[in-house]
């Protein structure tokens, strides 16, 4: 596993949670509503982005040159570990700002936590899973395109991938599209207007028992459960960078 | 309008398999790498062959474009193939010493195939294109292979790629990658790693998936030939596809070269299972250094079905047989679309030529088209190149441009 690859994981698809999180669960939408703030994150030989807390919604703005608060990072490994908690960051700018930090953005971890390692008896209830399977599809999305990117097994896979959008949804449920366009990848989460293959979960259930790995993705094709059509060798190479995100995500 | 099949005994089947085999059909044969699209336009299981045709279980009759994906070339049972068979299995087949029928099968292939001085038998594909390599590898002492892109030269990890599960970087780690037809691109492979390449290991020509498929450019062969010769470059043409289907002394005889080494399989028996490496005389010392062998690989039943199937290949004219044929469905499949609107290409050599509806690059319209000729008894796929077969007959493909035309009326009408 490469920390670099992995820190545009964490900044693009794990933090990038947060957006869908504030969207789908009002708790998160109240702890920033009214807030007009920005956190950018700077990490040396990796990512750039600012997550903007405005009007009760969230968005990661690509680069951290401007924002209110800023969190560098001298190494990926460094970043990596602030997600998974042995770092802690200190802000090199928004000193004054640092109580959204310790506070706000604490408590919406913790709750992104929540969603996408959840425990078994939250998955009981339908509304958490339901938006716990939603931020876990966008979220899987996002990893696909920073391992298709950056990682070097990753971006073979996507050396095979021919130009064209490629659409994932769940039945009734979210719907996003991988652009990929001279093997460069890059995740739209809503759908495509033409797309050059497609592959459609039958329904949350099904899409969450592949994402825990509970059904196999080969069967589930054969048995209708997933289906996929259009350029195959699109969809297949997406599989095998998606093979990948279980890695850097387990 | 004809009737439109569906498949309940083969989606009860499918259901019970995934229980006790892994993705209940792996590999090519299932419907995943199959690209069935819709899965349920497509039968899963077979209750019997003959000749050109292959039931399901549900009882629906098809005419087999993909003839087991190659081995079927003079027709299911062929009654001389099953005959020469079935005397040998009542005289021994899988023993402690092999039975000389090996030998006659040996001489048999040495006689036919143009650049063969020696054969070695195995089981699969598979089992003779790694033998190749490894032979190569064993007289050169040299570690890199190349290839070109879009081959499939079976399922070791040498032949995966870096990115395929249970593969890891050092299967691949000596594996070179060069654009079909691009000499310019293969000399320079080439001068960067002069001394160091072993073998290229190639199809006869591009017949791989969700493209068309490309012959050789004029001259491109004889340039690869000088470079291997140039260079002491051990040339390896897998043959496995399209053997038997261009030319009985080997495709690279079609093109008008000689490999060093070429693998057969598929063709080589009508379905027995039995495959051959064939080499030139300064590569036999190499190949009986190699420890390489398998239970059933000196089995006697597949030789005698082998040697019956090239005596009857020849005796039938085969390959032109089924160029003929597959000319004549070629232009029939071509009219059906144009009378619809649909551009379809037709690639490859007509023996096992591949097609695509050129309208649409997502394939999707494709394999609408593909699908609403499966269900109709017209067994295409819309992903890998079809075989013809020797029991084809005028009436069967008469059949298909029917069943085609059909299928592309259905897919206009949805579509206008």
């Amino acid at each position: 596993m490469d920390s670099r690859t992995m820190a545009f994981i964490n900044l693009n698809a794990v933090l990038g949670g947060l957006t869908r999180l504030c969207q789908l669960d009002s708790g998160a939408a109240d702890i920033i509503k009214g807030k007009d703030i920005s956190v950018g994150i700077s990490v040396k030989g990796g990512p750039a982005g600012t997550l903007v807390f405005k009007d009760g919604a969230c968005t990661l703005a690509p680069g951290a040159a401007k924002c209110d608060i800023k969190l560098p990072f001298s190494t990926p490994e460094k970043f990596n570990g602030m997600i998974d908690g042995t770092v802690t960051p200190i802000p090199s700018r928004g000193f004054t700002k640092i109580g959204f930090l310790t506070k706000d953005f604490i408590k919406l971890t913790d709750m992104l936590t929540a969603y996408l390692r959840p425990k078994p008896e939250d998955l009981q209830d339908k509304k958490f899973f339901n938006i716990s399977t939603t931020i876990m599809f966008h979220l899987i999305v996002d990893a696909i395109v920073q391992i298709g990117n950056h990682d070097e097994i990753g971006r073979a896979s996507a050396g095979y991938i021919v130009d064209g959008d490629i659409k994932l949804e769940i039945d009734g449920g979210p719907v996003a599209f991988i652009r990929a366009k001279n093997h460069r990848l890059k995740a739209y989460h809503q759908a495509p207007e033409k797309i050059m293959s497609y592959m459609c979960f039958e329904n949350m259930r099904t899409a969450r028992d592949l994402f825990d790995g509970k059904i196999n993705a080969v069967a589930s094709v054969g048995q209708g459960k997933v289906r996929i059509g259009g350029m195959i060798s699109q969809v297949d190479n997406v599989n095998r960078i998606l093979d990948r995100v279980a890695l850097y995500l387990a | 309008m004809r009737k439109i099949y569906e498949y309940p005994k083969s989606r009860a089947a499918f259901e019970r398999a995934c229980k006790v085999i892994p993705s209940g059909i792996y590999g090519h044969q299932g419907p995943t790498e199959g690209c069935y699209v819709p899965v349920e336009a497509f039968p899963l299981y077979s209750s019997k062959a003959q000749g050109t045709y292959l039931w399901d279980l549900d009882g629906n009759r098809f005419i087999d474009y993909m003839c087991a994906y190659g081995p079927n070339i003079l027709g299911y049972n062929d009654p001389d193939v099953d005959e020469a068979a079935a005397r040998q299995r009542a005289i021994s087949d899988c023993t402690t010493l092999p039975n000389p029928i090996m030998i006659d099968f040996a001489d048999l292939l040495v006689d036919t195939v143009a650049c063969a001085d020696w054969a070695f038998f195995a089981k699969n594909g598979n089992d003779v294109t790694t033998g190749a390599i490894m032979t190569a590898r064993a007289y050169t002492h040299r570690k890199k292979i190349v290839f070109f892109k879009g081959y499939y030269h079976g399922v070791s990890p040498w032949t995966q790629k870096i990115d395929y599960a249970g593969v890891i970087p050092e299967d691949v780690a000596n594996n070179i990658y060069v654009r079909w037809n691009d000499f310019e691109e293969l000399s320079q492979v080439f001068e960067d790693n002069r001394g160091q390449i072993a073998a290229i290991i190639a199809q006869p020509y591009m017949h791989g998936n969700f493209m068309d498929n490309e012959l050789p450019a004029e001259g491109f062969w004889a340039k690869v030939r000088k470079l291997c010769d140039d260079t002491g470059t051990v040339l390896i043409i897998d043959d496995v596809r399209a053997g038997f289907r261009l030319d009985m002394a080997g495709s690279d005889h079609y093109f008008g070269f000689e490999a060093d080494l070429i693998c057969f399989c598929k063709a080589l028996a009508n379905g027995y299972n039995v495959s051959a490496l064939c080499g030139k005389e300064f590569l036999k010392n190499a190949i009986s250094g190699l420890s390489y062998t398998g239970s059933y690989w000196m089995s006697a039943v597949p030789f005698a079905a082998g040697i019956a199937c090239i005596q009857k290949m020849k005796k039938l004219g085969m390959p032109r047989l089924l160029i003929d044929k597959g000319e004549k469905l070629k232009a029939g499949l071509i009219e059906a679309g144009r009378k619809y609107g649909f551009d379809l290409h037709v690639t490859g050599v007509p023996s096992l030529f591949y097609l695509r509806i050129a309208d649409d690059p997502s394939l999707m319209l494709h394999q609408e088209w593909i699908a609403e000729c499966v269900k109709r008894g017209v067994f295409f796929t819309s992903h890998h190149n079809h075989f013809i077969n020797a029991a084809l007959t005028d009436a069967d493909i008469a059949e298909t441009v029917e069943i085609a035309d059909e299928a592309f009326s259905v897919v206009r009408d949805r579509h206008s």
